[in-house]
């Protein structure tokens, strides 16, 4: 069957890319180099596909857990602002749902002998949804399940809340403040090993711990993105009322463990775009194998008035083009493989351990459009590099030798 | 169509490492439109050499070339690839066919290089190709071609942009008599056919002896052109060439 690509009205250096990927075949060592340049190529990028997606899965849960145990916005109020009025003007800003006013401090709790240094969490009214397990319920002390467990408690019995903010007694100077209450119930924690460990309990009782000087107000927007969005009008509002107030969105609450989630992901692309790199140099060698091999060929092309530039983005296109089917090899496996590890959850962990009992793959429209284009750029460079040779051939010592 | 080529002075030198190899040393020739001369001359009198400098592939170290009145020194190397695309057609001793095209499709390349229309561009090899009775061979690849069909492919390529100078470089040196004969002949046909002005670079006397002119090259010095019409075609050229030999 006679082949009809040179009746094709495309540009004469696709004609010769194509003629060249096609016959490459026939050619045991170009084809070897060329199938290894675009194997390489497409293990790079599913490799990269796919340990991206795995980190965004991480972090996506990760987040997800995080964020659940972190108020979507929170106000510090300076010391002596009115926080009565401080609320009315932050509840009145457009897309605040709520806003809770809040008593934060450290302290401890007693259990007999045993002592336990915690974050004291004042909240009005039911448990804020910073408490996943505990949300929505009544008003009283909650204490992590870990803590609970670990100290053999059970909701009902009583401990006892200390703070280190003294009351100066009448005799015997000053006296730690200390509250006894009785466990309402426990809440998840997801705390890593240096994080303190928080407990909740209803405001009054925190205030008359803490006194009146660290309070806050807690702002839900109804989502991540509405709390950041709002952000910016709270602070305005509330700089007539409570001037030196600080607001802190559950990003900058978290910014450390964003930054590191987001720096882990970097380091991970650029280790893993080294595969691409290599895959690249293998583009490059096979390139230069064909280049090599058709010296005479190209030659007889410049002698009959192809120009270097031609030739140049013949080799190019070819180079182009075995990226190309790497690319489109290794992405649609990456992202097939993602989507399977994914859905049918093909990796399990130990969900005691961690917070999930498989591993997550989540392949983001961003990251496969980087990999793709960044390898498909590489190649490019990497076939300009080696095509050049191709253009700077003497016509007549490529005949002749 | 054809053109005058005319070439003045021209001298080449290679580096052979630390030693100059002087090839061509003031080296003439004036070719008219549509004459066809046989350049002759013994093994490494640089023959070759002054056939790709007419041909634009390489560049004179002295002296001037013009082509149909266009000097070859002052173009640029694109300008040039093009010039060598549309005015001169190639053929050399080794067909140089690509081994990745058809027969056809190696027709074909030159019009396709210059961005001719795809379907215009086929109609015409096809009819050079018939021309020169390789109908039946379109879509053979060349190492499925016997040496005469591959060389006569090489002269439909040459020809294919109906270019109005052709510049052979042994073309028959690698066939046996009488392919070579055959094949020789019928470059002689297609040149008086398509009007071409022709430079050829041959060996062999007997080739040389059926063109209308024999220029010899010895010691890198091209004698003054000088008419050899009506030699007979069993007469020794050699002997036509030695009387241009320049006085010793």
């Amino acid at each position: 069957m006679a082949s009809r690509l040179l009746l094709r009205p495309w540009p004469f250096p696709w004609l010769l890319a194509l003629r060249y990927l096609k016959s490459t075949r026939r050619d045991a060592f170009a084809s070897f180099l060329a199938a290894v340049a675009g194997l390489g190529i497409a293990l790079g990028v599913a490799a990269l596909i796919l340990s991206l997606a795995v980190i965004s899965g991480f972090q996506e849960a990760l987040r997800g857990e995080l964020l659940s145990r972190t108020p979507e916005i929170l106000i510090d109020l300076p010391p002596g602002a009115d926080a009565e009025a401080a609320r009315a003007a932050v509840a009145g800003v457009v897309g605040v749902r709520s806003a809770r006013l809040e008593v934060r401090g450290s302290g401890w709790i007693v259990d007999g002998g045993k002592v336990q240094p915690v974050e004291l969490v004042g909240f009005e009214g039911p448990v804020p949804a910073f408490f996943p397990g505990a949300a929505g319920k009544a008003p009283g002390l909650y204490l992590p399940e870990g803590l609970a467990t670990r100290w053999g408690i059970r909701p009902g019995e009583t401990l006892d809340v200390v703070s280190p903010k003294p009351t100066l007694a009448p005799f015997g100077g000053p006296v730690p403040r200390v509250r006894s209450l009785p466990l309402a119930g426990t809440y998840t924690s997801g705390k890593t090993q240096d994080e303190r460990e928080r407990i909740g309990l209803p405001r009054e009782v925190a205030e008359s711990l803490l006194g009146r000087t660290n309070r806050k107000i807690e702002v839900t927007a109804g989502g991540l993105d509405a709390a950041l969005a709002a952000a910016p009008d709270l602070a305005a509002a509330l700089a007539p009322v409570a001037p030196g107030s600080v607001v802190r969105t559950w990003q900058d609450l978290n910014r450390p463990l964003l930054f590191a989630l987001r720096l882990e992901k970097t380091l991970t692309f650029v280790a893993v775009f080294l595969i691409v790199l290599v895959a690249t140099l293998a583009l490059v060698a096979s390139l230069s194998l064909v280049i090599a091999s058709k010296r005479a060929e190209i030659g007889m092309l410049g002698a009959m008035g192809a120009t270097g530039k031609t030739l140049e983005r013949a080799f190019r296109t070819l180079g182009g083009l075995i990226a190309g089917i790497g690319l489109l090899l290794g992405g649609t496996g990456g992202v097939v493989a993602a989507w399977v590890l994914d859905h049918y959850k093909l990796l399990p962990v130990p969900g005691r351990v961690y917070f999930l009992d498989y591993v997550p793959f989540l392949v983001q429209g961003g990251d496969l459009a980087w990999v793709l284009l960044l390898t498909f750029a590489l190649a490019l460079l990497a076939s300009t590099w080696a095509a050049r040779r191709a253009a700077a051939l003497d016509p007549l010592e490529a005949i002749h030798r | 169509m054809s053109v005058a080529v005319e070439a003045r002075g021209v001298s080449k030198a290679y580096r052979d490492g630390a030693r100059t190899v002087e090839v061509l040393r003031g080296a003439s020739l004036s070719v008219a439109a549509g004459e066809i001369v046989a350049i002759v001359g013994p093994s490494g009198s640089g023959k070759s050499t002054f056939l790709h400098l007419l041909g634009g592939l390489d560049k004179a170290d002295a002296g001037e070339i013009r082509i149909g009145g266009e000097l070859l020194d002052g173009l640029s190397a694109a300008r040039l690839a093009a010039f060598r695309n549309r005015t001169i057609g190639f053929v050399f001793q080794f067909h140089q066919l690509l081994p990745d095209f058809t027969a056809l499709e190696n027709v074909m390349l030159p019009g396709r290089i210059a961005g001719r229309p795809p379907a215009e561009v086929h109609e015409r090899a096809r009819d050079l190709l018939a021309e020169v009775g390789l109908s039946g061979r379109f879509d053979h690849f060349p190492n499925q071609l016997s040496g005469g069909e591959r060389q006569r492919v090489a002269i439909c390529r040459a020809l294919a942009l109906d270019p109005p100078l052709l510049l052979a470089d042994e073309p028959t040196g690698n066939l046996d008599p009488a392919t070579a004969d055959q094949v020789f002949e019928l470059l002689l046909e297609l040149q008086s056919r398509h009007r071409t002005t022709a430079v050829l670079v041959t060996h062999n006397p007997e080739i040389a002896g059926r063109c209308a002119r024999i220029a010899r090259l010895d010691g890198g010095i091209l004698e003054p052109d000088r008419e050899v019409f009506g030699l007979p075609r069993d007469e020794e050229p050699r002997g036509a060439g030695a009387e241009l030999e320049p006085p010793e």
